[in-house]
């Protein structure tokens, strides 16, 4: 297993959100759905080391990972592509996507590989790559940031909500790139349009009130009566 | 297209009103020029913190303070020039901002601003009077030939000495550029400065870049205070109208924006020495200061409520 979650409990102050979660990603890519506020996102932070776990164990590629600070986390070899993009807007493409390698061993020393592979996948990076980041759409910003986690040739690429806020046309685009790039590393998504990224993963784990509720194959989900009713709308 | 024939207009207005005062009163244009480049000087420091850690600095003037004592001890004890002192004193000063940072204001990185702005404003104050139980309030002053040395244009006679503070000023707009452009620990400061939650996802330790960028304002405090000595007396207080002039020229500027430190500052160097130039008007010049600064604001204050 590439990442191990074990009856992992936490929240923010007293506000407990996550129940005990069991959850792994080996190499393949795994979704992770639920409705708002259910602790996905809470699930990634901690994995992240943005909040702290209050109980259980965070183990990635055989090593305790749950007490590291966030920049060590990502040192060790998670990408992350936060919900709300967190790029470096009065920067330029081309910065931007350097930096996601500068600090991190595994990516430090292969940046121009890296960058052809990113920019091969984003074509669009290359036309923009001196613009400042600040200055392009929501949707372009997004191909920046997954850029930019890729830029670490990390192991596990954790993407939050990649599709928010962005146009069907290109969330279609986003998915066709995750298709890609699953074969090379494993990936953990979150996803409010669970039609669409149902196509992209291998596994999935619903989850509900900070528990998981349910764990499938892409297809058992698809066909499940649960998912179909509360995501999938039929 | 109206905000293009604006800026020309500005530009045209500006130079045809710095060379009215070349030739009517060229005296305004050099010591208004001498002064930003002390304003500039001390200004860039904080504006480097401010832009990057988000921290007022309300003890920045002490911390040059504590910069010209040091220097001043240094140039006593051993006989240098404050230029070769300059080194030394900014290793120093690195170190005690290092340690001041880690002390105390990385404790406050959380806190609520008006918290961190009462403990800079705190340690400015301890600072102070510690200088004051060490050294006394007495003034203190090295002289040194040079700074006498003058040039005679015609019927006009300047002393040219000062100008080493515009040099230092342009030297550190153009050496932090170099580096925040175009090293990687320059853009990783950026980063975190823009944006530590994006710095720290992608493995930069915001903690390190913080205490590396209060040590690096700190040296070139430092050495800005070395040279302090050579054209003013020192004294435990003498920091502490540099901190108000300093944020205000980075409120003008911007924050963020260490070329527009140096920009205001000229403005502010020669507006200043315009009013000094006539005796009915010189006891204004230090209220132009806080006139300026106070339409810069307001003015884009309304230019963003229009937009």
């Amino acid at each position: 297993m590439i990442l191990d979650v074990k009856k992992l409990e936490t929240g923010y102050g007293k506000l407990q959100v996550l129940r005990g979660i069991d959850l792994s990603v080996g190499k393949e890519s795994v979704g992770l759905f639920g409705p708002n506020g259910a602790g996905k996102t809470t699930l990634i932070n901690a994995i992240m080391g943005i909040v702290k776990p209050w109980k259980g164990s965070i183990e990635f590629e055989g090593a305790q990972i749950g007490n590291l600070p966030t920049h060590m986390v990502a040192r060790a070899g998670i990408a992350l592509v936060p919900q709300e993009r967190e790029l470096f807007p009065g920067l330029s493409v081309a910065d931007n996507l350097e930096l996601g390698a500068a600090y991190v061993p595994r990516g430090k020393d292969i940046i121009p590989k890296q960058l052809e592979i990113v920019l091969t996948l984003f074509p669009i990076l290359k036309e923009r790559y001196k613009q400042f980041v600040g200055t392009m759409s929501g949707g372009q910003q997004r191909m920046v940031a997954i850029g930019r986690a890729l830029m670490a040739n990390p192991s596990l690429l954790i993407l939050d909500e990649p599709s928010l806020g962005l146009q069907p046309s290109i969330v279609a685009e986003v998915f066709d790139r995750l298709s890609i790039l699953k074969k090379e590393i494993a990936i953990l998504v979150t996803e409010q349009n669970v039609r669409e990224s149902l196509k992209a993963i291998d596994r999935g784990y619903v989850i509900e009130n900070g528990a998981v509720v349910l764990e499938d194959t892409a297809e058992g989900l698809a066909k499940n009566p649960h998912v179909v009713s509360a995501y999938l709308g039929i | 297209m109206a905000n293009k024939r604006n800026a020309t207009l500005v530009v045209v207005l500006i130079i045809v009103a710095v060379a009215a005062i070349l030739v009517w009163r060229p005296t305004v244009l050099i010591n208004g020029i001498q002064a930003a480049g002390l304003y500039a000087s001390i200004a860039i420091p904080m504006g480097l913190i401010l832009g990057i850690v988000h921290i007022v600095n309300l003890a920045h003037g002490e911390f040059m303070m504590v910069a010209a004592y040091v220097t001043y001890m240094l140039c006593i004890a051993t006989g240098i020039d404050p230029f070769l002192a300059m080194l030394p004193v900014a290793l120093v000063t690195a170190v005690f901002g290092f340690v001041v940072y880690k002390l105390t204001i990385k404790q406050a990185l959380k806190s609520p601003e008006l918290n961190q702005l009462i403990l800079t404003f705190g340690i400015g104050i301890s600072l102070t009077q510690v200088a004051n139980l060490i050294f006394t309030s007495q003034t203190r002053k090295i002289s040194f030939d040079y700074v006498s040395a003058s040039v005679d244009i015609g019927d006009l006679s300047f002393g040219v000495f000062k100008f080493v503070y515009i040099v230092i000023a342009v030297l550190m707009v153009v050496g932090l550029r170099l580096f925040l452009t175009r090293t990687t620990t320059g853009k990783a400061a950026l980063a975190v400065g823009q944006n530590p939650r994006g710095a720290a996802i992608v493995g930069i330790d915001v903690d390190k870049t913080y205490g590396f960028v209060f040590a690096l304002a700190s040296a070139l405090l430092g050495m800005m205070g070395a040279v302090f000595i050579t054209t003013s007396s020192i004294f435990p207080a003498v920091g502490s109208p540099f901190t108000m002039k300093s944020f205000c020229l980075i409120a003008m500027a911007g924050i963020g924006n260490i070329p527009g430190i140096l920009g205001a500052s000229i403005l502010l160097g020669v507006s200043e020495n315009f009013l000094k130039a006539f005796r009915a008007t010189r006891g204004w010049a230090d209220i132009v200061f806080f006139v300026l600064i106070i339409t810069v604001i307001l003015g884009r204050s309304i230019k963003g409520k229009k937009a």
